[in-house]
């Protein structure tokens, strides 16, 4: 194996990628793009609810009931109806997402020791807000109830749950500390994936890789050559958005660099072993892009990086165990946002490590008898 | 020269200072150019001389930065639509759809150019059947070798039967066999009083063309007949045979009277200012002389390939 | 006129042909929306459930198993191990095999018996920010609902009557998904998403191609007009699009249950407007395009990403920056997946959603324009 040969075709590969100015701006464009999308889209928290309050009891504790409710930050109070029925147009027209309906003599039930049924609406057309509205309007109504229990029972000693609830890991519960580092793997998995994938055809359809059997270059050398300027500028993408990720959005970092670095390392023989395989059955770019769309969006979906596994349905779950991302989000998210160590995370560690020797290899030996054709 | 209306008598093509530029490179410079109806008007020159942006222009595909050509009586610029019904158009590069098959390349363009359908089914088998293409009815474009690629393309221009085809290098990369075909349909149009403007980089094309012009960076160098631009090469062109042709070429240089000197094959050939009559002596003289005692001197016929290096290299 | 559509014919003819000849293509544009369709409806939920929990019992008496129990109870928490220390939690923590644990410390059921508020440990681990923020939420309503059983059963053998508190009771209506399925959620904003992909990064495409095989040259020369040539090739598309609406819309009612309340005239109209909208995005591409493979992410940045991620179909548009929130008013996918959900769930008519699909109108005209104008102009 020739060194020299190497550097060569790697500078060959880096020129090449000089000339296209316009891919070279896309590819520096497109991780922003993609963080700011999944910054600032996805992992966005629900709040502000937009709110209708129809108060037909217009009384203290009608009014108590309510700053129960705004007072967590959640609901917005945007409108007061005068009757129920103006609540099918606000919320058909999507204006009021969550409505607080308290009936007329609600404070007199609950002055004679009765329960008063107070009505709760969600939009259920969207199910993240109906999900979790209706979770944090459970719990301000449990919130107002312990206050009146506390009322009545503070002079007597009674023995009740004091509940610390702590988070641990990720205490302020901001999704952008668990979507940075899952960018991060995707990012590396998307870029390899198709820049591989595109350099390899490209020089199918140009006829170039005709010319290049034709010389001493040997197919590992070729590979080689191929892979590390890509290689190369696919890392210089990630550092970018860990490097955005940590200043601007305060991602945090506990854990050691190591994993990381093992991690990335395996996804990275991941990845080119895919694109190389997307090549392989490709003849042209377009071929190649095609497939790549097709590998894609599954890979997205089930990986866990948007939709979090454990919600779906116990059928499709064993489906996820299939896909390399899934592995590296394990690794790196365990990574920045716990802390954890190559002892956690010996088995996604491991289960990569299967996927790369398998990928990889295959990728390299059909290359190799493709090129030695 | 007027630029007439579109009367019959008018020609089929008249340029007028034709002109176009590419960033700094001025492709067409400036070209007075007048095709005859029913001419096969041949456009020489070498590569990168602008005959390719020249037929473009006359196509209505590209725009002129200035000047004006008149094709079948209507200008380019602003008439296109008046001519892109008459002509047909025969690009450098393939550019037919490589993934449809040949009748359906020609379905489709013809089609386009509004052949009626009875008229498209009869006349595309003709075509296929005179360019030996017929048993390749249903392979896909992108599978066929070169000279038959050609050939569709051409094909394809002809299923409306245009007034004018201009045809972009059409031979270029075909083989000697399929040249000659080609050349054979392109008589028959000639017959049938179709204008025919090609470009091409072979001399010996152009001895097939009624009329030429010589292209050169972008301006028009001779223009007329092959006889008339063959009669424009000064003296007798004469074939030295007989001896080792480079020794030979070494021999003449200094002769006074020799012109042009340069091999062809197993011969030398030189341009011989002065008389037929005294040519043969006084080459044979020297050369004997010169210790090459069975050389011989025979004229030779001017071809278009020795007038145009000659006139090229005079005209510099 | 019948000039113009024998062309028009004979172009929708040829790109019939290819998209037949090219088994990718059809496989993009007809089995990955199905694909996408049954990924995005069967496998993804943003329900919560089954938080694997993890218990430690550090009293071993009679209440704090029952207390522990009450978690296993609730459906929402599962409990899968029962740590002897706290050790095991940042163990079970650490390999992600918990995501809730419950520690309930020594001298549990003692405070209890005196009447005091027993203290009790909820961890939650915050790498999965939803379930995380769920988690805490049931906790809480868990341990209040426990608290109140405990303090009412001791009330009564204090011959108090806690059940002199008046409390409020919550009634929970969920409108136009009363399953709170996700599907019914995602499978409106799919359709949008879907024809995007099929219209304008397809659109974008073939006209660059055209030009890049050298075919385009040849359409100049002939009577073929730039508007017969784009209606021609949009027409195929056209046809896929509507043929993918209708599969997924049919899926959608069959296999999940998708309703239909609204007006459907009011949802074919908005559809027909939004895929005029994306072949003009697909058309302006594709005439500034250079290259093929700029067209390709041209299309990708400016057809896909904002179909899917600022369009409103799988992420709120309410809380992002204001910003970002601008950009998804200029493209047309936010206003089609408004009008779908309208129309589908919410029984939705003209009435409600004149104002995207007078959106839509305005986009499709403008884009069509501008793009009639950049493309094709001669060299």
């Amino acid at each position: 194996m020739s060194l020299t040969r190497i550097r060569l075709l790697v500078w060959k590969e880096f020129l090449q990628l000089r000339r296209d100015p316009l891919l070279l701006r896309l590819l520096l464009l497109m991780p922003i793009i993609q963080l700011v999308g999944f910054g600032y889209v996805v992992s966005v928290d629900v709040r502000n609810l937009p709110t209708a309050v129809v108060d037909l009891d217009q009384t203290v504790v009608s009014r108590q009931l309510e700053s129960s409710f705004t007072a967590s930050g959640y609901f917005l109070v945007v409108a007061r109806p005068d009757a129920e029925t103006q609540l099918t147009s606000l919320l058909d027209t999507g204006v009021a997402k969550v409505a607080l309906v308290i009936p007329q003599g609600t404070q007199d039930l609950l002055a004679r020791g009765q329960t008063a049924p107070v009505g709760i609406v969600v939009d259920g057309s969207d199910s993240q807000i109906a999900s979790v509205g209706s979770g944090y309007a459970a719990q301000a109504i449990a919130r107002f109830n312990a206050s009146r229990t506390a009322a009545f029972t503070g002079s007597l000693q009674a023995p009740g749950i004091d509940a610390r609830t702590r988070v641990v890991f990720n205490p302020t519960l901001d999704p952008i500390n668990t979507m940075i580092p899952g960018l991060v793997a995707a990012i590396l998995m998307i870029s390899l994936m198709s820049i591989m994938s595109q350099a390899v055809v490209r020089e199918r359809e140009s006829g170039t890789l005709e010319q290049m059997f034709v010389t001493p270059i040997r197919p590992s050398e070729y590979l080689i050559g191929k892979v590390a300027p890509y290689a190369l500028l696919a890392v210089a993408q990630l550092s970018v958005v860990a490097a955005i990720g940590m200043l601007w959005f305060k991602v945090p970092f506990n854990g050691s660099v190591w994993v990381v670095f093992v991690g990335l390392a395996l996804f990275l023989l991941i990845s080119v072993g895919l694109g190389l395989l997307v090549s392989l059955i490709s003849r042209t770019r377009q071929q190649a892009q095609q497939a790549l769309v097709f590998i894609m969006i599954p890979t997205m979906v089930l990986s866990g990086f948007i939709f979090p596994i454990e919600s779906m349905p116990e059928a499709i779950q064993p489906l996820t165990y299939a896909v390399p991302l899934r592995y590296a989000l394990t690794v790196l998210r365990g990574s920045f946002v716990k802390g954890s160590g190559f002892e956690a995370l010996a088995t996604p560690l491991w289960a990569m490590v299967g996927f790369a020797i398998v990928i990889f290899g295959a990728a390299v030996i059909a290359t190799r008898r493709r090129i030695a054709e | 020269m007027a630029i007439t209306g579109a009367s019959p008598a008018a020609p089929a093509v008249s340029t007028q200072g034709l002109t176009r530029r590419f960033g700094d490179v001025v492709a067409v410079d400036g070209v007075d150019l007048v095709v005859q109806r029913g001419a096969v008007f041949g456009l020489l020159g070498p590569d990168g001389a602008g005959k390719s942006t020249l037929i473009r222009m006359l196509a209505t595909v590209l725009l002129p930065d200035a000047g004006e050509a008149l094709v079948l009586g209507h200008s380019t610029a602003s008439e296109a639509s008046a001519i892109t019904g008459r002509i047909g158009y025969m690009s450098q590069r393939f550019s037919m759809y490589p993934d449809l098959t040949v009748a359906e390349n020609l379905d489709f363009f013809a089609t386009v150019r509004g052949v009626p359908k009875q008229v498209r089914r009869e006349r595309s088998a003709a075509l296929l059947d005179s360019m030996g293409l017929a048993e390749f009815g249903g392979r896909q474009a992108r599978h066929l070798s070169g000279g038959m690629k050609q050939k569709l393309m051409l094909a394809t221009t002809l299923m409306h039967e245009p007034e004018l085809l201009l045809l972009d290098e059409p031979t270029t990369g075909v083989d000697p066999v399929s040249r000659r075909e080609f050349w054979r349909v392109l008589a028959g149009l000639h017959r049938g009083g179709t204008t025919v403007v090609v470009a091409t980089p072979y001399m010996d094309e152009a001895e097939r063309c009624s009329a030429i012009a010589f292209l050169q960076d972008g301006r028009i160098q001779q223009q007329g007949t092959p006889e008339e631009i063959t009669a424009l090469v000064p003296g007798t062109l004469v074939e030295v045979s007989g001896a080792d042709p480079r020794a030979a070429l070494a021999a003449l240089a200094d002769l006074p009277g020799v012109g042009s000197p340069h091999v062809f094959g197993e011969v030398v050939r030189v341009l011989w200012e002065g008389s037929l009559a005294s040519v043969e002596g006084a080459i044979t003289t020297h050369l004997r002389a010169a210790g090459f005692p069975t050389v011989r001197v025979t004229p030779t016929r001017v071809d278009m390939e020795t007038a145009f290096a000659v006139l090229a290299e005079a005209g510099r | 006129m019948s000039g113009a559509g024998v062309r028009i014919g004979a172009v929708v003819r040829k790109e019939f042909i290819h998209v037949g000849r090219d088994p990718r293509l059809l496989a993009v544009v007809l089995i990955m929306p199905i694909i996408q369709l049954l990924l995005f409806a069967y496998a993804i939920s943003f329900d919560v459930r089954h938080l694997p929990t993890v218990v430690v019992d550090l009293d071993h008496t009679p209440d704090s198993a029952a207390y522990l129990r009450a978690y296993e109870a609730s459906g929402l928490f599962d409990v899968v191990g029962h740590g002897a220390d706290p050790t095991a939690v940042d163990t079970a923590f650490d390999r992600n095999e918990a995501q809730v644990a419950v520690i309930v410390p020594a001298g549990f059921a003692a405070s209890l018996a005196r009447g005091e508020q027993a203290q009790v440990g909820v961890l939650v681990d915050g790498s999965e920010p939803n379930s995380a923020r769920v988690a805490q939420t049931y906790s809480m309503a868990l341990n209040q609902l426990y608290g109140r059983a405990l303090a009412v059963e001791w009330a009564s053998t204090q011959g108090v009557d806690l059940g002199q508190i008046g409390l409020v009771e919550p009634r929970l209506r969920t409108w136009y998904n009363p399953d709170r399925a996700s599907s019914i959620f995602l499978v409106p904003g799919l359709m949008v998403v879907i024809i995007m992909i099929v219209t304008a990064q397809q659109t974008a495409v073939t006209l660059v191609r055209e030009r890049e095989q050298g075919t385009a040259e040849q359409l100049m020369v002939s009577p073929l007009r730039r508007i017969e040539l784009m209606i021609g090739k949009l027409t195929p598309w056209v046809i896929m699009a509507f043929l993918d609406i209708v599969v997924i819309a049919v899926l959608g009612v069959v296999l999940f249950g998708v309703p239909m309340r609204g007006d459907p005239v009011a949802l074919a109209v908005g559809a027909t407007l939004f895929v005029a909208s994306c072949l003009g995005i697909g058309l302006i591409v594709s005439a500034v395009a250079p290259s093929l493979d700029t067209a390709n992410m041209a299309a990708f940045l400016v057809a896909f990403l904002p179909a899917f991620l600022l369009s409103g179909f799988a992420f709120a548009l309410d809380q992002i920056p204001p910003v970002l929130e601008w950009i998804s008013r200029l493209f047309p996918a936010r206003y089609m997946v408004t009008i779908s959900r309208s129309v589908l769930l919410k029984g939705a008519g003209f009435p409600e959603v004149w104002p995207q699909v007078a959106a839509l109108a305005a986009y499709a005209l403008i884009s069509l324009l501008i793009a009639v104008r950049l493309h094709g102009r001669r060299a």
